[in-house]
This record gives structure tokens, sequence and C-alpha cells, in this order.
């Protein structure tokens, strides 16, 4: 259990460690935008009719604080990140944490939706493969997986779009009906939600089933020939069985691993995604932030939030492989 | 490898010539030896081939210029028009269009209407003189592959909303795709070398606080990423400053994963005896990596670099789709594909996705090509079959 105990915290403090690093990478990405927030708060007054001077930017600069130096102000920018506060977008003019709201979690649930598809998909479909002989189904699989990993998710958007509209007449576009959209949560907008939420699902799912399928084959044909799996064949263990109790739990390791950066391949995806499904997530609100404002604060915390929750399951799947297989958790001590 | 003991042991002088061969070989004779007998591979390959000649050779086999200065401003939006041999007045041995007549009169409520004459045959013609271009950049010319009698217009995959022929677009594009990728992929090529080098070659700290920060860097989702760092160009930057900037771009984020490639592989090979020998010999570290180490991993290298091509291609296209990306002049996917998400060009104009196709061919092209180069380049690979 003190093992345990100090496994589960060396990841904490790594993962920690990990994310001063990105918020770093990130806070200095948004420094690196021409023009402040100073400016853009006063460029906007002169739009109102004010007149404003250099001193007054300076003032401004002053009372916003970012007349202190850089490191002062990444560690206040990153302890308030891990509050939950970012601040206010300059653009806009309203508290980002506000902004987001609830539509990091939708994006968050429906990436994470997409990735368990892919696994319920990939699991039992790459173990068959793995094991069966057949050429025909290997060569149809294979077919499948790599169009997986060559249609790019949004040109599959666009695709179902095009279908949907030329056959339906329907675009399948958004997240809400119309009554739901400002409507507070409750069981009907959630059913609402799921009802739109399919078609973001499966085609965040798509590509990520296809890695996911790699993945899970490659590791169980490399054990499935390996002796200890013989010899339980030997013993007269056969079947669904033998797979499962096998070589499986032998793959499971790298698979959980992988977990990680399928979630972050899906991240990438997230944003032109939404762009075609018009969907007022998170990753819309990203592509907001960028192609039309460059609201520089709206778009840190966003690739902000999208790490950290990289980082949260990387750290929660190590816990549960420690959970899991013992040899990790020694491992990682030695 | 046991079928072919006993066959050949029916001709053993024949046997001894192929076993000395295959001895002999080098690396690359041995990983060209394998690649070829992957079926999968051998057709990527000469899809590759052919669509990377295609699009080397873009200005010649388009027939118009893809800009504006190419457009047929008599035919936008055209559906795609396809060279026939025979109708309804008898067959040809060349191919021809029916003549396009437009016309806007009281009886057409005064729009501008496309009727299609029937009777009027344009005929295809073959190295026909058009619009300048230079092959290669340096070559100036002006012969293109196919065109039109009389100066008319021939659009195989139709045109767009400005009238630009999207067949030469496409052929452009491909260009695009290949130019950004390859400049990406040499970029992230290097700094992979020299960050996944230095970290694999020193090991301990330094190797411990590289990982870290490499780490870190792959958490962060590139797209994303990549869009933030693609705001910060200025609107006003050219089409050409902007697709340098871009490819550049690719290349710095695109680094991590080859860096940590480099580096286990490094890590691996650095403890052999050879290097050893060679550090006992008195060789200094640059000479061990260039002289020793590289050499012994280059097919992976090799193999990395095709497998990142695609992934290149697609965040150049899915950046430019967005419109963070290339604009307007440069023809990319992207760029081609900007405006098809409004109901009027999925309900009517289908053909804006042709192009599409293509694009799935190169990627795909290059997925099978780098997986039969992973194939062929492990020597181990040959017991797993």
């Amino acid at each position: 259990m003190l093992q345990f105990g100090r496994f589960v915290l060396t990841r904490a403090v790594m993962a920690m460690i990990t994310l001063i690093i990105v918020s770093l990478v990130v806070f200095t990405l948004m420094e690196l935008v021409p023009g402040d927030c100073a400016e853009r708060y006063l460029a906007f007054k002169n739009t109102q009719g004010s007149g404003i001077s250099l001193e007054d930017i300076e003032n401004e600069r002053a009372r916003l604080g970012l007349d202190r130096p850089f490191v002062e102000r990444w560690a206040s920018w990153i302890i308030g990140a891990f509050q939950g506060e970012f601040g206010d977008s300059c653009i806009l003019r309203v508290n980002i944490a506000q902004l987001l709201g609830s539509k990091f979690w939708v994006s968050l649930g429906i990436c994470l939706a997409s990735l368990a598809l892919a696994y319920i998909i990939a699991l039992p479909v790459g173990i068959i493969s793995a094991a069966t002989n057949s050429a025909t189904l290997n060569n149809i699989l294979r077919v499948v997986s790599y169009f997986g990993l060559a249609m790019p998710n949004f040109l599959l958007a666009l695709m179902i779009m095009l279908f949907s509209t030329v056959y339906f007449g329907e675009t399948l576009t958004g997240l809400f009906s119309k009554e739901y959209r400002d409507a507070p949560w409750d069981l009907a907008k959630f059913i609402d939600l799921m009802k739109h939420a399919w078609l973001p699902i499966f085609i965040l799912g798509w590509s990520a089933t296809a890695f996911a399928l790699q993945t899970v084959r490659a590791l169980i044909s490399d054990e499935i020939g390996k002796l200890y799996v013989t010899a339980a064949a030997a013993r007269g263990v056969s079947g669904a069985r033998l797979l499962w109790r096998y070589p499986a739990r032998h793959a499971l390791g790298p698979i959980v691993n992988s977990l990680g950066f399928d979630l972050n391949r899906i991240f990438n995806e997230l944003p032109i995604v939404a762009l075609i499904l018009t969907l007022t997530d998170a990753g819309a609100l990203l592509i907001e932030a960028l192609a039309r404002s460059n609201d520089q604060q709206l778009a840190g915390a966003i690739i902000f939030l999208l790490t950290a929750s990289i980082v949260a399951l990387n750290f929660f799947t190590d816990v549960l492989l420690a959970i899991l297989d013992p040899r990790v958790r020694k491992s990682i001590l030695r | 490898m046991t079928t072919e003991t006993q066959g050949s042991a029916a001709e053993p002088v024949q046997d001894q010539t192929a076993k000395e061969a295959y001895f002999t070989a080098s690396q690359g004779q041995l990983i060209w030896a394998r690649f070829k007998k992957q079926r999968a591979a051998m057709i990527a390959a000469a899809l590759l081939f052919v669509l990377v000649l295609s699009g080397l050779f873009a200005p010649f086999l388009s027939p118009y210029d893809p800009t504006i200065a190419g457009r047929n401003k008599d035919y936008l939006n055209g559906a795609p028009t396809i060279p026939m041999f025979c109708d309804k007045n008898g067959c040809s041995s060349r191919p021809f269009l029916h003549a396009l007549e437009r016309e806007r009169s009281m009886a057409t409520n005064f729009r501008w209407v496309t009727t299609v004459n029937e009777d009027k045959r344009i005929y295809m013609e073959f190295f026909v003189e058009g619009a300048p271009y230079k092959l290669f950049g340096v070559i100036p010319m002006n012969t293109h592959l196919f065109g039109m009698q009389d100066g008319a217009f021939i659009h195989l995959f139709g045109t767009d909303a400005a009238g630009k022929d999207i067949f030469s677009r496409t052929l452009h594009a491909i260009w695009t795709s290949l130019q950004v990728g390859t400049i990406g992929v040499l970029i992230a090529f290097v700094m992979a070398l020299v960050i996944g080098g230095i970290s694999g070659y020193y090991g301990g700290w330094i190797d411990s606080v590289i990982q870290m920060v490499t780490d870190a860097v792959r958490t962060v989702p590139p797209i994303p990423l990549f869009m933030a760092v693609a705001a910060f160009m200025p609107p006003e930057m050219s089409a050409e400053a902007r697709f340098f900037y871009i490819s550049v771009l690719l290349g710095f984020i695109n680094w991590p994963t080859l860096a940590r490639r480099v580096r286990t592989h490094l890590l691996t090979e650095r403890n052999q005896e050879y290097v050893l020998a060679a550090q006992l010999c008195g060789a200094s570290s640059s000479h061990v990596i260039r002289r020793h180490l590289l050499p012994s991993f280059t097919s992976y290298i090799i193999v990395d670099l095709v497998i990142s091509f695609p992934y290149m291609v697609l965040s150049e296209t899915a950046l430019s789709f967005i419109g963070l990306g290339l604009k307007d002049p440069v023809n990319s996917l992207g760029v081609m594909l900007q405006n098809v998400t409004s109901a009027d060009v999925l309900l009517n104009y289908q053909w804006y996705f042709i192009p599409v196709i293509f694009f799935i061919a190169l990627v795909l092209a290059f997925v099978f090509v780098g997986d039969g180069l992973r194939d062929a380049a492990d020597p181990y690979s040959d017991n797993n079959k």
C-alpha cells in the first residue's frame, strides 16, 4: 500500500511538472501575439469616440498588471489556471471561465465518448483479427483502418454532410435544438444533446478507432506467438478464454498507455470538426478566438485545458495500470 | 525460407550465386528486395510515383493557369465537361465537346443561361500553346498537354465560383502539398536529429531534462497549438511568405515524435561494442555520431520520415481549410475546400469534392509505402511471416 502511495505521488508530481512546462509554452505563445490587453481595451475605447494617448496605454498597463516582469505574470497565470481561473478575455471582455463554462465539459465529454467508442470497437475486433488466419478478414480490416488513417476527420465530416444534404435534405449540424440552447441543464437537455452528439462522436471516433485497431492488433499478434500462449493451449485452455486470459492481459499495459495519445489525436480534430458541424463547444470557440479575433487569453486557456485533460488522463491510466499490474508500480521506484 | 532452400537444391550453382548475392548485398539492396515482395506497397509506390510526377509536371498537364488569370469567366460554378467520342450526329476518332452557348434575353428573364448546342462540336487538341509557365520553376514554356480548338475551354472537374479550372488547381495543389510536406519533414528531421541526438548520445541528466520537455511538448495537441501559432501571421503577409511560414511551423511542431525515435535508437546503439571500440581508438563524439551511429539507423529514419509525411500534408490541409493556413493564389486542398460547407455547394456543385479523392490517394499511398518500408527495413520481419 505504501509502495502504491509513493507511486501515485511520483506520478502526480511528474504530471504537475509537465503541466508547468506546457503552461510556460502556452503563456510564451500568448505573449508573442502582437499587441497586449491594454492596447486592445483602449483601441476599443478609441472606437467609442474618446481620444487616447500613450500615457493612457501605460496607465492601463499598470492597472492590468502588464508592467510586471514576465516570470511574475506567468506565475500568477499558472496559479490562477490551477484554480480554474483564467482571467478576462480582453476582446470579448467577459470572464473566460464563465464563457467556457459547461462548453468545455461538453466537448470533453464528446471526446471521451469517442475515445470509448473507439476502444469498444477496436478491442474485440483487434483481438479477433490478430487471432484469425482468414486472409479476407484481415485484408478488409487493413483497408478499413488505412482509410481511417488517410481520411482526416474533417473530410469525413464533409462527406457525411454532403450525403445527408443530398439524400436527406438535412445538414445534421449543431449540438442542441433551438429551445434547449440556453436552457439550464436537466434531463431533457441531456437527451437533446445525445440526439445531436452521436454524429460528432462517431466522426471523432473514426480515426481513433483505426489507430486503436492497429495498436491492439499489433500487440496481440506479437503476444499470441509466444510460448506461454502455446503452453496454455497445450494445457487445454482454448477459444476466447485463452485469448482473454493470456495474450490480452499482457497487451493491456501498452494499450492503456496509448489512451493519452488517442485523446490527443481526438483533440486535434475537435476544432475542425466543430467548425464543419457548427458545434458550439470549446473547439469552435478556439477557432473563433484565433481565426476571427486573435484572442490570446481565450486560446491559451483552451489549449491549456485540453492539455491538462490529456495529462490527467495519462495520470489516471498510469494509476489504473499500477493497480492492474504490479510490475509497473515496482519498475518506477527502482 | 524453407521452401527456398528446397527449391534451389536442384540447382546448386544458382543457389551459390543467389546466396553470395544475399550475403554481399548492401542494406539498401536488402530493403529493396524485401520491399518488392509486398504487393500493396509496390502498388502504392507506383501510385505515389504517378502523383509526384503529375505534381511535378502540373503546369504542363493542366490546360489552364490555376490562378484567377486562367479563369473561364463565362462558366462559373460549371459542371465538369467530359470529352466524348460519339453523339447523336455520329462518332469521331477525335474527342470533342459540345459548344456551350450563353445568352441573356427576354426569354431567359434577363439572367445568364448556359445551353449546350449539341450540333456544334469543338475538338480537343494536344500539345497546344497556352498560358506561359516555367517548368520546374526554370524552363519557360507555353505548351500544354491538351486543350480545345479556338481557345474554347475544357473543364474535366468543372469550375469553381470564380471560374477557375478545378482540374488545373488540383494538379497544382498536389505539388503544393508535396512541397509543404517536404520542407516540414526536413525541418522536423533536422531538429529531431539534433535534439534527439544530444539526448540519446549523452544520456544522464541532459537526457532526462530533454525528455521531460519533449514529453511535455508532445502532450499538447498539435493542431490547436498550430492554430495558435499560425494566428500570429499578419493578414497582409504575401501568399509566398505564408507558404514558407506554414511549412516551417509544421516542422517546428512535429519534431518531438521523431526526436524520441532518434533518441531511442541512439540509446540502444551507443552501448554496442563497435561504439566502444571506436571510442577506445580515440574517436571524437561527433565522429562516432556521424560515422558509426547515424549509418546504423539511417533506414529507420527514412521510414519515419515517410510515415510522418502524410500527417504534415493533412495538418496543412486542415489549417488552410479553416482559413489559418495558405491563402488564395496558392493552391492547396485546404484552400480549395474552404467554401464547400455552404449549403449551395453541398446541394448544387458537388464536383468541388473531386480533389478530395486525389488527396486521399496521396495520403494512402504514403501510408502504404511507409508501412512497406518499415517492414522491409526491419531485418527481423522475415521471421514473423
